[in-house]
């Protein structure tokens, strides 16, 4: 066996592939385009040109490169009064447990390509995002500066209104096709009997909840700079607030995954063959492609709304978004009852 | 609890390092907003939190206080123009205004007749421009991006028709003493119609995007609400005086200038909230677009006559005379600058974009005034912060700063 075999074995060891590969090269290089198109269809909607100078030739592609640059060679100033250990380690923690529930997701349905081969992989994604908005009250507290303690506050009265919403919503996915076992619930929507089509309720649900959880408008509450200045992020500068920032967006393209193999069909319409690129490659790239759509309209939401107060959000979320989950999931109890799937 | 301690030290009782902290009162958190915050422009804003609701608040001004008034004793009469100019520089041509009238009240001139005309024009080109600047600072603290550049972006089209006009995009020196500087280029007027007409059509988009947006309007109904009663007791003006139900302008309460031959209304609503404010500006725009097109009718229909008084052109060098009368330009002799004027007070106001500003004006006959006294109306609408925001959330800060239109500079002079 040559070294560039063993090489290949070591990359393509599912485990290390799913979680280098597809849960943190591929989805920086997707927040990476997203961000890129959230400015460049915010600039079209309110007419102006956006990122542009960088690289003329490719629209400002390479803009959010160039800032992260930036970021990197800025210097990180680290307060007096701030508790350092969990100052520096909360928002590293947070990024970490951002990307973790990328390898409870199967990619495809081949078992020799999943990390982890398990029967509630559903359940045990959703317990994983749960996981890092902690660490973000973490840092607001650790920060010691009035706008990040009430950023941070903000932060916890956010995953009140919308874990229960997330996890209710996405599990009723599970519900219906009666198996917590991804590729089972992939399985069960092909033909286009997807389930953001049968169970709609659900799936806005859970896309309104994943709002509420990234933070994206109309519920950019725990950020908003014209009260809190950046929440719980005041206090960091150059590459650690470019951390906190990368982690809200891939918690969102986490986010997008589970929500595109839970209610928009994961890998199909493809369905997955033998060997890398057809077992494992291909599939992968289709649900990466349904995760960017939803993420592309999560951007654009942007340009039309403004934010909610903090208890409109959560009057919201309680009053209107719970019940409606909870509809969604009586839902896909009767489809299961029916037998649709 | 009410009032802070300025310059008080405090002690240090948490055992933090750097961390100097005071006790003020239980459960209540004092967080200063400003003047290095996003949200606070130049200013600071004192409140006191309990949990999400604002239990006091004061408002701390001064920041960029500039001896207005003071600096304005040291410079000849025209040459405080410009020095009064920097209070609001986007609303230039209001703010000056009554200063220019006062002068020329001491000085026993009128301007003619095209000249005032002239002076409207700009003066409600400014208040455009003035609102949707509000407008745009609204929207970003609101955090809508849209309704923050769309204003901006169209702001501009007011600031380079003021700019063919004058000469100067935002400090234009317009009125002086007499008459103003210069007479509308050829094609003006038509232009200026096209931009009424494009601006009735933004309105529109702004309607569609920004006023009827669910999210602005659950953010703005019964919000920072000043009753009636309040308003008048509290001295506010302007369009947040009218937005609570008074109907009070000065154009048409003291009309000065041509406001009087002018058909235009008062734009009034009753419920005083955050979101009167803002329908209260759209139709005020609406209301400077009818004048506007009155003024282009009238331009349009009457001769190029002169534009400055006559006592003031008769008199200068003939090349002088040449410019003005062939050009339209006045070009200002330099005993213009050094002129004295009669002993004498008095008193002149005026209506900006922000509400009613008035000047009192002293002169002892030198070159100089002696004492300029100016009352801006954002000073005025200061007050509201301390009596309007207690019992609100802190989210709704931004929500009534921006509904206020308080211009810092402008209140501190």
């Amino acid at each position: 066996m040559g070294a560039l075999e063993i090489l290949w074995k070591i990359i393509s060891w599912p485990p290390l592939w799913q979680l280098i590969v597809l849960g943190l090269i591929v989805p920086l290089l997707v927040v990476i385009y997203i961000l890129w198109f959230e400015r460049k269809t915010a600039a079209r909607v309110q007419r102006r040109i956006g990122p542009l100078h960088v690289s003329p030739k490719i629209a400002g592609g390479l803009q959010l490169l160039a800032d992260l640059i930036r970021y990197s060679f800025q210097e990180i100033i680290i307060p007096k009064t701030v508790d350092k250990a969990a100052f520096i380690s909360a928002p590293l923690i947070a990024l970490i447990l951002s990307i973790l529930p990328v390898v409870g997701v199967p990619f495809t349905d081949k078992p020799e390509w999943f990390p982890i081969p398990m029967d509630y992989s559903l359940l045990v994604v959703l317990a994983l995002v749960t996981l890092s908005p902690i660490f973000l009250i973490v840092a607001g507290w650790a920060s010691n500066n009035k706008f990040s303690i009430i950023g941070g506050m903000r932060e916890a009265f956010m995953i009140t209104a919308y874990e229960l919403i997330i996890i209710v919503s996405v599990a009723s996915a599970g519900v219906a096709v009666g198996s917590y076992n991804i590729v089972d619930i992939v399985h069960a929507q092909t033909g286009w009997k997807l389930l953001g089509l049968l169970n709609p309720i659900a799936f806005f649900t859970a896309f309104v909840g994943v709002l509420l959880a990234t933070s994206g408008f109309p519920f950019e509450i725990p950020e908003s700079e014209h009260e809190v200045v950046a929440g719980a992020f005041t206090e960091y500068s150059g590459l650690m607030y470019g951390i906190n920032m990368g982690a809200a967006y891939l918690k969102r393209m986490v986010y997008s995954i589970v929500l595109s193999v839970a209610f928009l069909g994961g890998w199909l319409p493809y369905t997955p063959g033998e060997g890398f690129v057809s077992g494992y490659l291909i599939p992968s790239i289709v649900i990466m492609v349904k995760a960017t759509i939803l993420m592309m309209i999560f951007s654009f939401l942007r340009a039309v709304y403004g934010r909610y107060r903090l208890d409109q959000a959560l009057d919201l979320a309680w009053k209107i978004m719970f019940p409606l989950a909870a509809i969604g999931f009586g839902l896909s109890l009767a489809e299961a009852y029916l037998g649709i799937f | 609890m009410s009032g802070f301690v300025r310059g008080s030290v405090g002690y240090n009782d948490l055992g933090l390092p750097g961390m100097w902290t005071r006790r003020i009162g239980k459960d209540v958190y004092e967080v200063f907003i400003g003047p290095q915050h996003p949200g606070s422009g130049h200013t600071r804003i004192i409140i006191w939190v309990d949990g999400d609701i604002i239990v006091d608040s004061e408002i701390d001004m001064g920041y960029v206080h500039r001896t207005m008034e003071k600096l304005s004793e040291g410079r000849q009469w025209i040459k405080a123009i410009p020095l009064f100019e920097r209070m609001a520089i986007h609303d230039a041509c209001n703010v000056t205004l009554p200063y220019v009238r006062a002068v020329e009240k001491l000085l026993d001139v009128e301007p003619p007749e095209r000249a005032s005309y002239l002076r409207v024009l700009l003066c409600e080109i400014n208040r455009i421009a003035a609102f949707l600047y509000g407008f745009g600072i609204f929207g970003v603290f609101l955090g809508h991006s849209t309704m923050y550049m769309w204003p901006f972006g169209d702001r501009e089209v007011w600031v380079e028709l003021a700019e063919w006009l004058t000469g100067a995009r935002l400090t234009h020196t317009y009125p002086v003493f007499g008459g103003v500087r210069r007479d509308v280029p050829a094609g003006f007027t038509d232009a200026l119609r096209k931009a009424i007409r494009y601006m009735r059509r933004r309105l529109e988009d702004y309607r569609k995007i920004f006023v009827d947006n669910p999210v602005i309007r659950s953010r703005l109904e019964g919000v920072g609400v000043i009753p009636k009663k309040i308003a008048v007791e509290l001295g506010i003006t302007g369009p947040n005086l009218r937005a609570s139900g008074v109907e009070y302008d000065v154009r048409m309460n003291h009309p000065y200038e041509v406001y009087d031959r002018l058909d235009f209304e008062i734009p009034v609503f009753e419920e005083g909230d955050a979101y009167a404010r803002v329908l209260q500006r759209v139709e005020e725009i609406k209301q400077s677009l009818r004048i506007l097109e009155q003024v282009a009718d009238w331009l349009d229909k009457h001769e190029k006559t002169p534009i400055m008084a006559e006592k003031f052109w008769k008199t200068a060098p003939p090349l002088y005379k040449k410019v003005f009368q062939e050009q339209g330009r006045v070009k200002l002799p330099a005993t213009f600058a050094i002129m004295k004027v009669p002993a004498g007070k008095a008193y002149e106001r005026g209506e900006t974009a922000r509400g009613e500003i008035s000047y009192y004006v002293e002169s002892n006959g030198a070159n100089k005034p002696y004492r300029v006294r100016i009352h801006s109306p954002s000073a005025r609408n200061a007050i509201v912060f301390k009596y309007i925001l207690p019992g609100h959330r802190v989210m709704d800060l931004p929500a009534i700063y921006g509904s206020i239109d308080y211009f810092p500079p402008e209140a501190d002079r």
